[in-house]
């Protein structure tokens, strides 16, 4: 849908919500009620492929000692982190999907990211340069949400560029990027500091007059300007609020604000520990009904078995400490699904990569022990059956698909949504 | 056979007539250039074609690849690409390195001014109205600044254009 087209349906959408009842396609005189569980979810992607044998199968004793049970692992090349920043293990405010299943398609980062987020099993290679083919979690969010939201609401936030920019929207042509999430990669864009960190401010007056020249200029070249290339779209007012909270990330860095980054020593801390701090920093400013983000040190492992072992351990306490701020954000406490879920896992069979220890490196090539993952899903306790484990080797339960339902489901706008894209189901063994 | 020949005649004068040259009257006027204009441009700049004109267009130098490849960063990193290529032009903007005319300059001959901004980032001479609106605002408006013209006409619609 053109922008400007949008925003005259949009106002006239409004307008017309006031002085008449609205027919929904289906038939329907209103939306249907929404029946929420929680009012926020954030969805954690524990990517880069992590294996159950060294997560919750605690093959290498445990190296998520925030998350489960277990005595810590004692394997070599482990740096020394803080304890939990979180005072009781995960599992005990959450429901544990032990042998979740990334049941098809390539394991492949990318289309385990797509899988996770559209619902939809990709079984062919993806085109890296291109927005996914299905709607996103965002999109469904954003267009059937009742009462309607802004994408200030929704957050895609990224560990790194690559073809990851790309999930915050689909290609589908009724959905796209009218109804895409923001964007964030924080350490790519604060890696860019000198070309972001000085821009002229203008004061009220010349702000309007900007937007009376601009005005001119946009009407006067009116040719439905599509949106190509502009990407998700903010409200000005949202926009004015993005940009004054990006602001607010430079003048933190040019006062050493991300040095220890979630309590973690500078030198200790990894790309996902400041991907976790910067996703905080969009928790405490916008406190967003929907974020997602993403971590992905994890796939060192390909030539580098030791650390990713260490960026095992690194992820959990950034979930731990994720989970904290949650709980100590108003608005977001007690009122908050936190899931998490690896996008894929790896081969059982190691390849040929040694490290510096002697162990051999792990690639994820699509052996069923690499579609062997977990998931966690952490809420209140009224929502929430907390402490409990489903699903055994022999008989798993739940798959990736099953996120994208369940996540609408709990945000309540499930029953609103027409298309019948998705094929998996509500986790309701997670709920009371 | 005369009727045959009073018909070939005319078919004959008829044709020439097409050919025929037609006086040109001119008219006290001046002569006007007629460039394109903004709505027959039709090609989107890519986001790396947007960021090196602009680079280009304000510092009157090739963008050094360093720079380039943080701006593409940078644009990357976020999603809300008007957003992220204002906060973009706002730097470049800040920079006292950008060849931004002086007051002055604008308020002795906005129309000049007007003309070589047209001309600058648009590739094309300003239409007549484009002309009286901004001189208007110009002349009556002692808050506008070449920055604010050149802000707008940066993050305007047809600038994304070729």
């Amino acid at each position: 849908m053109k922008r400007r087209k949008f925003l005259k349906k949009s106002t006239l959408a409004t307008a017309a919500a006031f002085s008449a009842p609205f027919i929904l396609p289906s038939g329907r005189l209103f939306a249907k009620t929404m029946n929420r569980k929680v009012n926020h979810v954030v969805f954690c992607l524990f990517a880069g492929g992590v294996r159950n044998l060294e997560s919750v199968h605690l093959n290498e004793g445990n190296l998520m000692p925030a998350t489960l049970a277990g005595a810590d692992s004692t394997i070599p090349g482990l740096d020394p982190l803080p304890p939990s920043p979180h005072p009781v293990r995960l599992t005990t405010e959450g429901a544990l999907f032990k042998e979740f299943r990334y049941r098809e398609g390539p394991t492949g980062h990318f289309n385990g990211h797509t899988v996770a987020l559209t619902g939809v099993y990709t079984n062919t290679g993806l085109n890296l340069a291109a927005n996914p083919q299905y709607p996103t979690l965002f999109e469904y969010y954003l267009k059937h949400n009742s009462p309607s939201v802004t994408a200030r609401n929704a957050w895609w936030v990224s560990n790194a560029l690559g073809p990851y920019p790309a999930l915050n929207y689909s290609s589908h042509p009724s959905y796209g990027p009218i109804y895409g999430a923001n964007h964030l990669a924080p350490t790519a864009l604060l890696g860019a500091y000198d070309v972001i960190r000085q821009p002229k401010q203008f004061q009220f007056h010349e702000e309007e007059l900007i937007k009376k020249v601009r005005g001119f200029l946009n009407k006067n070249f009116d040719k439905e300007s599509s949106n190509d290339g502009k990407g998700n779209f903010n409200t000005e007012a949202d926009a004015e609020s993005i940009r004054n909270f990006l602001q607010s990330m430079i003048t933190l860095v040019d006062q050493g604000g991300y040095l220890n980054p979630l309590g973690m020593p500078t030198q200790t801390a990894n790309n996902d520990v400041f991907t976790i701090f910067f996703a905080e920093e969009v928790i405490k400013a916008f406190q967003p009904e929907l974020l997602v983000v993403n971590m992905t040190d994890v796939d060192a492992c390909h030539s580098n078995y030791s650390q990713y072992c260490n960026n095992l351990r690194k992820a959990d306490y950034a979930l731990a400490h994720l989970w904290k701020t949650i709980q100590e954000t108003p608005g977001m406490a007690d009122d908050t699904l936190l899931v998490v879920v690896p996008e894929h896992g790896r081969n059982l069979e190691t390849n040929t990569v040694q490290d510096v220890y002697g162990r051999f490196g792990v690639d994820h090539t699509g052996d069923p022990t690499s579609r062997e993952i977990f998931s966690l899903i952490l809420g209140p306790d009224s929502v929430i059956t907390r402490d409990t484990v489903y699903g055994t080797p022999a008989n798993p339960v739940g798959e990736s698909i099953d996120i994208v339902p369940t996540i609408a489901d709990a945000l309540g706008f499930l029953p609103n949504i027409t298309s019948n894209f998705l094929s998996g189901r509500v986790l309701n063994e997670a709920f009371r | 056979m005369r009727s045959y020949l009073f018909t070939l005649i005319a078919f004959f004068f008829l044709l020439s007539g097409c050919q025929q040259e037609q006086d040109i009257y001119l008219y006290e006027v001046n002569p006007v250039d007629v460039t394109q204009d903004g709505a027959n441009k039709q090609n989107l700049k890519s986001d790396l074609e947007f960021l090196s004109l602009a680079f280009s267009d304000l510092f009157g130098q090739t963008v050094p690849n360093s720079v380039l490849n943080m701006m593409v960063t940078a644009y990357n990193s976020l999603g809300d690409k008007t957003l992220v290529a204002d906060i973009l032009i706002r730097n470049m903007l800040n920079s006292p390195q950008a060849q931004v005319p002086g007051a002055s300059e604008m308020r002795n001959n906005p129309q000049a001014f007007i003309t070589a901004t047209f001309n600058k980032f648009y590739i094309r001479d300003p239409q007549e109205y484009e002309i009286w609106f901004l001189t208007d605002l110009i002349e009556n408006d002692q808050q506008i600044t070449p920055e604010i013209i050149w802000y707008a006409v940066l993050t305007s619609d047809e600038y994304r254009y070729f």
